[in-house]
């Protein structure tokens, strides 16, 4: 061992060691968040990690920042095994892969280090040139952020350019130290041969090695104070996640009611799972889920991205305090010069401060419409719809604060188990006489229908979406199925109260509905309503309701593959429609293709044109969380937003699959002063029937 | 200050009433039943001012079957401190009677507030508060919309037509609440799970002989539907000719 290998092993040891007390600490902060098993279904979660950490699946969504930043991924992964032969070099002398690996592999391994060095310092360069001269909005942060991103890809540049050093020195110093693979490293080591001797190359060598080999640790060092701690945290924060199963996406926690505790919901950090907190970890600003969000983009003080941030600064904040830890001065310290001191100076607001209230508002709570474009769109599997959820809770049924129009639809759901102030007997109203039979009178005659036409609250009462309930009816009476609905038995399965953050209302009605259901043993339902459909079938699970729930969009087109629908002969005119995608039915449970292949079999000249944001990047109509019930007294409507993106395409026709989509879409159109029909696929396919077999004419 | 809400169950305005069989009441199978709109705001107001005042009691009372203790309770979610449950079978449709049972349990209660509704959704004869004020031998102020204490001395605004007078009283008072005060607050789960271990007490009503009783219920005549004459301006000397024939509007 030569003194150099005794200084560096003493440099290692401190730095790691340094490093292992930080993680510690940042584990140790996370126990301050609540318990929570993420360890079920290993093989989705190792999946998840392949797809979404190692291919990069969500990265790509962006096409320019997309593939510069798998090419980073890529290249440190590529570079972490050069990475370790150096820091092995440093401590055994003469060390290399090449003593230990087949010549074959070691050459390939050879070469890849200094093209991925390269390729790299291609991928900082755009990166620093989008950061620091194209300004993407979505990257727009603090200064403390912009200076983060700098240092960071400050040290990964070094990194790289530092690395090809060394071997060009090394390659000066002695040509046949590496074979013909390196061949950035030998071109720079050719260049430098001209300017000195070997013995001057060989002592730059030794410094570019030395000032490789601490960047590496300052490197490592520096992440847990930096945003960048995600190197470290995100493939683990992709395993842990559930946003891309296992269990049911976009289903909300289930809540214990009867637990004898004070806090309902989440104020503070401590309310949250670990896994929340984990997410501020893994979280690098990058901006994708706030460029997304609909409330963001039309104006409103709602950033996702400002949510996760907000939970670890506030974790940073309250955790030193409560666990009697001081390291965390460093990150003030490095940022922003400040020193241990600055603790002290903010000791008082620290207990007084909550996540609520001194970080997020209210108001950026209540702008959310739950679309989950944010939860959709994060490549580190982030949830920040979880967060939003959790302290709405706390806002309702902690502190009962929330804005007043709200109350009415709580006193209502109660009520008359609708959010509007119907009388429950009228429900049934928009069946009478299309002989369509209650489940009550069925059960009376003994018999059972062979499916539950569940028709939701917006179907039963409203007046535009009672006509897509008649629309829906007479397919499915064209087609002979046998189907029953509750009539005045049907009551609000209590999604809304529950994404109002009504815990406590929503069980009372969903456990009225599933006592309901139970009652006449229904097993399959059928409903127009994606709401109903992803309440009914995702959620109500947590609560004992087991349901096979299908929306019309799929159940229609199942009927118009088997040919089971009497279709007019399409003599249509050429159309042109645009379909807009509900939240619930797209990004909650991926439902796609059947509205539009439902609309091209129905209308067979029918041509569907796209807005630019569709499918899983839709944009919400503006009616998701409860924002139905609400003003929107911020910014721009969402729903003009959107409806003007789908005029924008020149469609002769709008197509929607979602009562509430539908009210959102046409008044939007209303506003827009266009006169371009609204029409839910039920009816666009309605309207195509043939003379129905009970006398009913299309 | 020691504050007493009186409240009544009533059934949501929303509902769609039918006669009961025996013809001189609604029918109440079905309907959903709830604090009085009136009386719930008369709860927010004596909230209110305890808490404006920093302190104080608020005790709720009601008289009525035990289905009256769900809204004993739920006046407590919204943060009243204990409740006080007169059992009657029935609500007699006589005022007097029943304010004479709320007058027997408020006597010896030490109130400096006794709060109702102006008057109740279902039988709106606005005696019950004017009658219990009349025999606690105290002032009473009715349909109040703003309310405020100040030492042993209180302030209500009542809205008049076209006009609004504030009017003084000393306390004790009963004042009856219009809306206009504060909406009722909306309970928390907090306040729903604390309210199970707040004081609820059960006693009979002592109510005074009912000298005014229900012969018949009706619901009002169906209002018979509209009628489209035509379209445009074609239909104009039509509906001018109904206006003065029929509806002899003009």
């Amino acid at each position: 061992m030569t003194a150099g290998n005794v200084v560096f092993l003493f440099v290692l040891v401190a730095a790691t060691g340094f490093f292992a007390l930080n993680v510690q600490r940042l584990v140790r902060y996370l126990r301050l968040g609540y318990s929570e098993d993420r360890t079920d279904h290993p093989l989705t979660r190792i999946r998840n990690v392949l797809e979404i950490g190692i291919a990069q699946k969500k990265i790509f969504r962006d096409p320019i920042a997309g593939p510069m930043h798998a090419l980073i991924f890529w290249g440190f992964m590529v570079l972490t095994a050069g990475t370790i032969e150096i820091v092995m070099a440093g401590v055994i002398p003469e060390f290399s892969f090449e003593l230990i690996l087949p010549r074959a592999v070691y050459l390939v391994y050879s070469a890849s280090q200094d093209i991925f060095a390269a390729l790299v310092i291609a991928a900082v360069a755009v990166a620093l040139y989008r950061r620091l001269v194209l300004h993407p909005r979505r990257l727009e942060g603090d200064d403390l952020e912009h200076t983060d991103a700098i240092i960071i890809l400050s040290m990964i540049a070094g990194l790289m350019v530092t690395l090809l050093l060394t071997n060009g020195f090394l390659l000066a110093a002695d040509p046949s130290a590496f074979g013909g693979e390196k061949l950035i490293s030998r071109m720079i080591g050719r260049a430098i041969t001209q300017t000195m001797s070997p013995r001057s190359a060989l002592l730059r060598y030794h410094i570019f090695w030395w000032t490789h080999a601490l960047l590496i640790l300052a490197f490592l060092n520096y992440l847990p104070y930096s945003k960048h701690l995600h190197v470290v945290t995100s493939l683990i924060n992709v395993y842990f996640a559930n946003t891309s199963g296992p269990g049911t996406r976009g289903a909300m926690r289930p809540m214990d009611l009867e637990a004898d505790v004070e806090q309902f919901g989440a104020s503070d950090v401590e309310h949250l799972s670990w896994k929340n907190l984990l997410d501020g970890y893994s979280c690098t600003e990058c901006g994708r889920c706030t460029a997304a969000c609909p409330a963001n983009i039309t104006g409103k003080p709602l950033s996702p991205r400002k949510i996760v941030v907000n939970t670890r600064q506030r974790l940073m904040e309250k955790a030193p305090a409560v666990t009697g830890d001081r390291m965390d001065f460093m990150r003030s310290a490095l940022l922003h010069g400040g020193d241990d001191d600055s603790y002290a100076s903010i000791g008082g607001d620290v207990a007084e401060h909550q996540l609520l209230g001194a970080y997020i508002t209210d108001e950026e709570l209540w702008a959310c419409t739950s679309c989950r474009a944010c939860v959709v769109e994060c490549p580190v599997s982030i949830d920040q719809l979880d967060v939003i959820n959790q302290l709405r809770r706390n806002l309702v049924l902690t502190e009962s604060r929330f804005p007043s129009e709200m109350q009415p639809v709580f006193e209502s759901l109660e009520r008359n188990a609708s959010p509007w102030a119907f009388d429950a007997g009228d429900r049934g109203r928009w069946a009478e006489g299309l002989r369509i039979p209650t489940m009550s009178e069925m059960a009376e005659r003994g018999e059972r229908p062979d499916l539950l036409f569940w028709v939701g609250c917006m179907g039963s009462f409203d007046d535009r979406a009672k006509k897509i309930t008649v629309a829906f009816a007479r397919i499915m009476q064209a087609c002979g199925i046998r189907f029953a609905i509750l009539g005045q038995e049907e009551s609000c399965h209590g999604d809304p109260a529950r994404r109002m953050g009504n815990e406590y209302l929503y069980q009372m009605l969903a456990k009225n509905a599933i006592e309901t259901l139970d009652r006449y043993e229904v097993s399959t339902i059928v409903t127009h309503c994606p709401h109903c459909f992803h309440q009914i079938g995702n959620e109500f699970p947590q609560l004992g309701g087991n349901y096979e729930v299908v929306h019309h969009s799929t159940f229609i087109e199942r009927l118009l593959e088997d040919g089971s629908i009497p279709l007019a002969t399409a003599e249509g005119k050429r159309l042109t429609m645009a379909y807009h995608d509900s939240c619930y039915l797209g990004r909650y449970n991926d439902v796609y293709d059947a509205p539009r292949e439902t609309l091209k079999r129905a209308l067979p000249v029918v041509t569907l044109v796209e807005p630019p944001r569709t499918k899983d990047r839709g944009l919400c109509c503006g009616a998701g969380g409860g924002r139905m019930f609400m003003e929107e007294r911020t910014g721009k409507r969402i729903n003009v937003e959107r409806t003007e993106e789908l005029l924008a395409t020149g469609a002769d026709a709008i197509a929607v699959a979602c009562p509430f989509c539908m009210t959102m879409i046409s008044d939007g159109v209303k506003a827009a002063g266009s006169d371009v029909p609204v029409l839910d696929i039920a009816e666009v396919v309605a309207s195509s029937l043939a003379v129905v077999s009970n006398g009913v004419h299309a | 200050m020691k504050i007493a809400v009186c409240i009544k169950r009533t059934p949501d305005s929303e509902s769609r009433f039918r006669i009961a069989a025996s013809g001189a009441a609604i029918d109440d199978t079905g309907l959903k039943f709830d604090i009085d709109d009136f009386a719930g705001y008369a709860v927010e107001a004596a909230l209110q001012i305890n808490e404006k005042a920093g302190g104080g009691e608020s005790v709720v009372i009601a008289i009525g079957p035990d289905s009256v203790q769900e809204s004993l309770r739920k006046a407590m979610s919204m943060g009243v401190d204990r409740a006080v449950h007169l059992k009657a079978d029935a609500v007699p449709a006589d005022g007097i009677a029943i304010a004479k049972a709320l007058a027997a349990e408020l006597q010896s209660g030490g109130f400096d507030l006794v709060l109702f509704g102006k008057h109740s959704f279902d039988s709106s004869s606005a005696v019950v508060g004017t009658a219990t004020a009349e025999l606690l031998g105290v002032p009473c102020v009715t349909a109040a919309s703003e309310l405020s204490v100040t030492g042993g001395t209180g302030v209500a605004r009542r809205e008049l037509e076209g006009a609004a007078e504030l009017v003084s009283f000393p306390l004790p008072a009963v004042v009856t609440i219009d809306e206009g005060v504060a909406r009722p607050r909306y309970p928390s789960l907090k306040g729903i799970m604390a309210a199970k271990k707040k004081p609820l007490e059960t006693k009979p009503a002592q109510l005074g002989a009912a000298r005014v009783t229900v012969q018949k219920a009706q619901l009002p005549p169906e209002r018979p539907a509209g009628r489209i004459i035509g379209e445009g301006v074609a239909a104009v000397p039509e509906l001018v000719r109904l206006l003065q024939t029929e509806a002899k509007v003009l």
